[in-house]
């Protein structure tokens, strides 16, 4: 699951951020610089103005001169009266207005004692806001500077300024709403995709993804369709295949149990007269029962194992005696004095035709291929009830270990055995139907163990069976000192 | 006796095997010919194979269970459960799968001839209505003879012998078929829904013949 290391929706997130970052970013600059602009060309405006009036005002004033005291108070009650607020420097300084009297800057009054018009703001956070634009009276060494407030264009700009922040605002908010509904549709393709991959894995082989318009994601719908096409013929092809094969398998099986049981039959009706038989016969027709006997048993292998293929058949659930049960396979095949049963007494609810099968498979593997003094235990571990069968003989080279449990394999092909090379097959296949696990452990000189843990309440029970997928097989080697008995 | 089997390998060496064992064996080759074999003699039990030419082994069963309660040996050649069910269903007292060993199918004719004829105690057991003579294999309920086979008397004998007491499948294949060895517990099931339809009331829900869940069959007497 490492491929789904990234959060779903982490994608749709970025995108989303990024969007909103873009047109914050562009929609701030704009705004920004609008203001600015806008607030420049007022203030430029306003001096203008400002300028234009003040060289009026400033020819006015030449008609109060020559400035005496008294002149000089007249013309500040003019200006004053005319709605202008003033400041008169005629030697000392005099406002026309108390509350209007700001600090004339050195810069200004420099320029203005060159004969030019000058202007000062005041500092931005004081208030009122004032321009003051001024000169020399013209024909005069008198200084007079006309003040114009600036309060209106500050509020203005103010207001400005916030609308253009709530505009930005909103921009921001519209982005991210776009950008996420534009990530949202333009990721949904990928989400798709990745639910059919998933149900594709699932096994549900039909999935297939829309494929709208003629983007590079309805590309890409229709090469994903075509691989779960090829995919699904590929495997509808396999599986043909595997069932046409286990007919096979199933129609041979059939046609031989007929002339196999007349053979059987022949061969049991001769074997009671082997005796009786000419000495040259004799051996010839030993041979021949011996070899019905294999046959029989083949035929038998192959038609439990195509009816294991079918899985028709339900187990039926009983509560078995496993130790009995072993007592009795190992007594039905005169056994008893080369194999030891032990084990406790444990409850086991499981089919105890399919158990016997799995058993005596085992016990004869044992028997057959092991060797030395075989043991069969039983015991209970947790929710598991576990039979194993143990012998002392050659042991299995690791590299036989994980094809064990196939079909017809052989550890030694040139070694004629009396199995059919089905018996262990049919025992996993048979071990996995009752919900349980087959596991084998070998050590070369040292003897093979089977394992078979089965659920004590059976493959349907509550809670606590085996906590491995059924028919799983275990393969695994000790060390030599690992010990096998 | 007789032997229906189409295969003349299997039908001869079968034959062979039974003389030998000492049975006078008649043979026939498929469903209709058994059925006239059987009407013109009558024998002491049936080998019968379930795959046959033309009328096959289970309508054969049918046919003969519905005039007589000779006992009858299936040979199924098929694999499906479902297969040898129906034929036990049949009327059927046991079934042996192909390939089969020859001493064991003569083992099997000779435990369903015991059935038919054993000699058990004459006292009649007279159990929840019904009355059982095993001297002369004869079951009354409320006063009226009930047919039944041998494996389907033999059964209900072992049971009504320990009244209330528990049978497991494996001990009644034991008592009743003679099945040594892990037989199939099946046998006993459809013995059992054979028998309560012939002795119950309302065979959907038995008052006779109760079935213990996880151990077995018992006998109610109540």
């Amino acid at each position: 699951m490492a491929g789904r290391a990234v959060a779903p929706g982490r994608l749709r997130r970025r995108l989303t951020i990024a969007f909103v970052l873009v047109a914050g970013v562009s929609a701030g600059l704009l705004a920004g610089g609008t203001g600015l602009l806008l607030r420049q060309s007022w203030l430029d405006a306003s001096l203008h103005q400002a300028a234009a009036d003040a060289r009026y005002q400033l020819v006015l004033a030449g008609q109060f001169l020559p400035l005496t005291e008294q002149r000089g108070t007249d013309l500040l009650t003019s200006f004053e009266g005319s709605g202008r607020h003033v400041v008169l420097v005629d030697g000392p300084t005099r406002p026309s207005h108390p509350a209007y009297a700001p600090t004339l800057g050195g810069r200004l009054r420099a320029t203005v004692a060159e004969g030019q018009l000058g202007y000062q703001r005041s500092a931005p956070g004081t208030r009122p806001r004032l321009l003051v634009v001024g000169g020399r009276i013209p024909g005069s060494t008198a200084e007079l500077y006309v003040i114009t407030e600036e309060d209106g264009i500050a509020a203005d700009v103010d207001q400005l300024r916030n609308a253009l922040l709530a505009g930005w605002v909103l921009v921001v908010l519209l982005a991210a709403g776009v950008g996420h509904a534009l990530a949202r549709r333009t990721l949904e393709p990928v989400g798709r995709a990745s639910r059919a991959a998933r149900a594709l894995t699932e096994g549900l082989l039909a999935t297939r993804l829309p494929v709208r318009g003629r983007d590079e994601f309805s590309d890409w719908a229709a090469s994903f369709n075509e691989m779960a096409e090829a995919l699904e013929s590929k495997i509808a092809a396999l599986s043909a295949a595997q069932a046409r094969e286990r007919r096979f398998t199933a129609d041979v099986a059939h046609e031989l149990r007929t002339p196999v049981t007349a053979l059987v039959a022949a061969a049991s009706l001769l074997r009671e007269h082997l005796d009786q038989l000419p000495d040259d016969a004799r051996p010839a027709a030993r041979l021949l029962v011996g070899d019905v006997v294999r046959l029989r048993r083949l035929v038998e292998d192959l038609m439990e194992i195509s009816r294991l293929d079918t899985g028709r058949e339900r187990p039926s659930i009983e509560l078995v005696d496993t130790s009995a049960l072993l007592h009795r396979i190992v007594a039905a095949r005169g056994w008893s004095a080369r194999v030891v049963i032990s084990g406790e007494a444990v409850a086991l609810r499981t089919d105890p035709r399919r158990l016997e099968r799995v058993l005596a498979n085992l016990v004869t593997n044992a028997v057959e291929h092991g060797g030395g003094e075989i043991r069969a235990t039983v015991a209970g571990v947790g929710p598991l009830v576990v039979v194993e069968v143990t012998d002392q003989g050659p042991g299995i080279p690791a590299e036989h270990l994980p094809r064990l449990f196939d079909r017809f394999y052989k550890v030694d092909p040139a070694r004629s055995a009396s199995g059919s090379g089905l018996g262990l097959a049919i025992a996993r296949e048979h071990a996995a139907l009752l919900g349980g696990v087959l596991s084998v452990r070998s050590d070369p000189g040292a003897g093979t163990r089977f394992r078979l843990e089965l659920p004590a309440h059976g493959p349907d029970g509550p809670p606590g069976g085996v906590p491995r997928p059924a028919g799983h097989v275990d393969v695994d080697t000790t060390s030599p000192t690992g010990g096998a008995g | 006796m007789l032997v229906v089997e189409d295969d003349a390998s299997i039908r001869e060496v079968t034959a062979l095997g039974l003389r030998r064992a000492g049975f006078r064996v008649d043979t026939a080759v498929d469903g209709r010919q058994a059925l006239v074999a059987w009407r013109a003699h009558p024998v002491d039990v049936i080998v019968l194979d379930v795959m046959l030419p033309g009328l096959d082994g289970l309508e054969v069963c049918r046919e003969i269970r519905r005039t007589s309660q000779v006992p009858i040996l299936m040979l199924t050649a098929r694999t499906d459960t479902l297969d040898v069910v129906v034929g036990l269903e049949c009327g059927a007292d046991d079934y042996l799968r192909k390939p089969f060993d020859l001493p064991e199918l003569v083992a099997r004719v000779r435990s369903v001839l015991r059935r038919a004829s054993a000699p058990v105690a004459s006292s009649t057991i007279e159990v929840g209505g019904l009355e059982i003579d095993p001297g002369s294999f004869v079951v009354r309920r409320d006063g009226r003879e009930v047919a039944l086979t041998a494996t389907e008397f033999r059964l209900l004998l072992e049971l009504a012998r320990r009244p209330g007491q528990v049978f497991t499948r494996e001990l009644l294949l034991d008592l009743v078929w003679n099945h040594s060895f892990l037989g199939d517990s099946r046998l006993v099931d459809v013995a059992v829904q054979r028998l309560r339809a012939k002795v119950e009331d309302d065979p959907a829900h038995p008052r006779l013949v109760r079935t213990v869940r996880g151990a077995g069959y018992k006998l109610s007497t109540g």
